[in-house]
């Protein structure tokens, strides 16, 4: 008689527990990795008690903290740089009037397909046939090369579903090409554009491959800084930065839905 | 402001605001620099800034994870890198594609500060390119609570008791080392026939193997997660340290694998003057014990000896006994031999 009542309850017992688990899959290693730098014990495997120690070296570690330096420096550059011309290209690609759209298409999705081992040996032999010193510069010069991938396509899915006849009348109403982009065209992307930022920081911050071919003096990253301390151990100092970053980003994500959520009301009112 | 940005075109792009005001990096008063490129935790902050306060000379630093980013790196020709420290094998094969710099004995006073068992050695005939930095061993790190008794030779690795209790290093030379120097071969064996009778020693021993791991069997072996462990000394020498007698770090009878770090100078580094002051100065006794007193690695700088501290001194997984070290054998470049060994491995490492 209550058979599919029972059977409701019972998928969403079920579903509830899936999604336990989802979220603790997600979760434990990020808590794990937050507990464990404030592990008074070197060794990262051993609960031994509570200390801020880590965090007290960490701040006298310049080395990582350098590498954290090179990371946010090289990331925010590559977003900036990356959206950008992605961002155009995305938008050229869409006028039929672009010459050999296809090819150029195809040839900007490339550095998404190659392997990285490949794309970081490419451009390492580049730079060193252009004479080009390893540097910042040439890693962010990388990092753009892999990133504007990622810009163009998820910008480029933005625009197909874009009306042209939003523009149309745009420019019906009396506004110039700089005017109808600046306010119909790219309100209207924004969120593609924002996205494919966020990837792109992301996709930046965490490289490791290609990074480390390219980079020079001065410029180990927090990625290969922690990859090179494996040889030695790594210490609770990688988990206590890795914590301050994690919260920087949880920060700033709740910073930036709450300037989503005021200006779609104040979207709305208008 | 930052001196890169000097040298990057797109970096000045970008800065035009803060880097305007900057001078070209070839002008004379700019402060002399020092590139370093190095493993992690090879040089002690403290040590670097008496460098820098006592010379003038504005170091950076920067770190690798293995020999061969250092061989990319050099290879490219616009690494700006002045010091480099590669590992034995790899130094051979940098001397040969003539990327690092031969060295003017004449300007590297202290150099007999070193300890002669670590000079003229086959990567490096008569020390002409590098002097050695830090130096240390490959053995067998063990929980005294859990083994019979104590371990003494290689043969631990492949003993049945130990089942699902022993770790291996994620290391296709090194494992291959353990059943070889077993054997009485040499490390270096590159007989074709000798390699694949190995590979099936340790195809066999797959069963006992509870991980293959080159990064964290310290970790695992403090943890309790496996009890015999494949591993270098300096992270075994910390993890026995800190035990309180649980552990203990074994160089086996048979004989382990000695490795040895060596400074030298890339031959793309443009400051040459800058990186002889450096190798002046950690051959001074006073500042090659304050090295390995930092980084708990054995040094080459037999004058430093008696101003270490004792506990690591008298150490015997950081400086193991002269009948120990006899025993020891350097990896070479085993040249085109490298390939089937890689094969093989991938070979074991496959295998169900």
């Amino acid at each position: 008689m209550n058979g599919p009542v029972s059977a409701g309850r019972w998928s969403r017992r079920v579903l509830a527990v899936h999604t336990a688990f989802i979220y603790l899959f997600l979760w434990v290693p990020i808590g794990v990795l937050a507990v464990f730098s404030f592990n008074t014990g070197r060794q990262t495997a051993v609960w031994r008690g509570f200390t801020l120690d880590w965090y007290h070296r960490l701040l006298a570690n310049e080395a990582l903290l350098a590498a954290v330096r090179n990371s946010l420096l090289v990331a925010a550059l590559t977003t900036l740089l990356a959206t950008v011309i992605g961002t155009l290209a995305a938008l050229a690609l869409r006028r039929p009037e672009t010459p050999g759209r296809g090819g150029t298409l195809a040839l900007l999705l490339l550095p998404m397909v190659i392997p990285e081992v490949v794309l970081g040996a490419a451009l390492l032999t580049l730079f060193g046939a252009l004479g080009l010193r390893l540097s910042l510069t040439t890693v962010v010069i990388a990092h753009v090369v892999f990133s504007v991938s990622y810009v163009t396509l998820v910008v480029r899915a933005r625009l197909a579903g874009l009306d042209p006849a939003l523009e149309e009348a745009a420019r019906d109403l009396g506004a110039g090409p700089f005017e109808t982009f600046r306010r119909v065209t790219l309100p209207l992307i924004f969120p593609g554009v924002a996205a494919s930022a966020l990837l792109v920081f992301t996709l930046s911050i965490d490289d490791y491959v290609v990074t480390s071919f390219v980079a020079g003096v001065g410029s180990t990253t927090l990625p290969l800084h922690v990859y090179s301390m494996l040889r030695v151990g790594v210490t609770p100092e990688v988990n206590a930065v890795s914590t301050l970053l994690l919260a920087g980003t949880i920060v700033l994500i709740v910073a930036a839905q709450r300037l989503m959520r005021v200006s779609s009301s104040e979207g709305d009112r208008t | 402001m930052k001196p890169w940005i000097l040298s990057a075109p797109l970096g000045l792009l970008l800065l035009a605001g803060c880097g305007a005001g900057e001078k070209a990096a070839e002008a004379p008063k700019e402060p002399r620099q020092l590139n370093i490129y190095i493993w992690t935790n090879y040089l002690p902050q403290d040590v670097l800034a008496d460098f820098e306060k006592r010379t003038g000379i504005k170091t950076r630093v920067d770190t690798y994870d293995s020999n061969e980013t250092i061989l990319a790196k050099l290879q490219s020709g616009v690494a700006d890198y002045d010091i480099a420290v590669p590992s034995d094998y790899m130094l051979k094969a940098l001397i040969s594609e003539n990327l690092v710099r031969e060295l003017d004995r004449s300007r590297l006073q202290g150099f007999e500060n070193l300890d002669p068992r670590f000079l003229n050695q086959k990567f490096d005939p008569e020390n002409r390119h590098s002097i050695p930095y830090v130096w240390g061993t490959a053995g067998i790190g063990y929980d005294t609570t859990k083994v019979a008794a104590p371990i003494d030779s290689w043969g631990a690795l492949f003993d049945p008791r130990y089942k699902g209790r022993i770790l291996m290093l994620d290391d296709a030379r090194e494992a291959f080392g353990t059943v070889l120097k077993l054997q009485g071969k040499s490390l270096n064996e590159t007989d074709p026939a000798v390699l694949r009778q190995v590979a099936e020693v340790l195809k066999k021993q797959k069963a006992l193997v509870r991980t293959y791991n080159s990064s964290d069997f310290a970790n695992l072996l403090t943890a309790g997660d496996v009890d015999v462990a494949h591993g270098w000394n300096g992270e075994m020498a910390e993890a026995v340290a800190s035990s309180k007698g649980k552990l203990a770090y074994v160089v086996p009878k048979e004989g382990g694998t000695l490795w040895i770090d060596s400074v030298v100078l890339p031959t793309s580094g443009r400051n040459t003057d800058a990186a002889y002051e450096f190798l002046r100065f950690v051959l001074e006794p006073e500042i090659a014990a304050r090295i390995v007193n930092g980084i708990h690695y054995a040094g080459a700088n037999r004058a430093a000896l008696p101003k270490i501290d004792e506990a690591i001194r008298n150490d015997p997984a950081i400086y193991p006994p002269q009948e120990v070290l006899d025993r020891c054998e350097l990896l070479e470049d085993l040249g085109p031999t490298t390939e089937l060994i890689d094969e093989l491995w991938t070979e074991i490492k496959a295998a169900s």
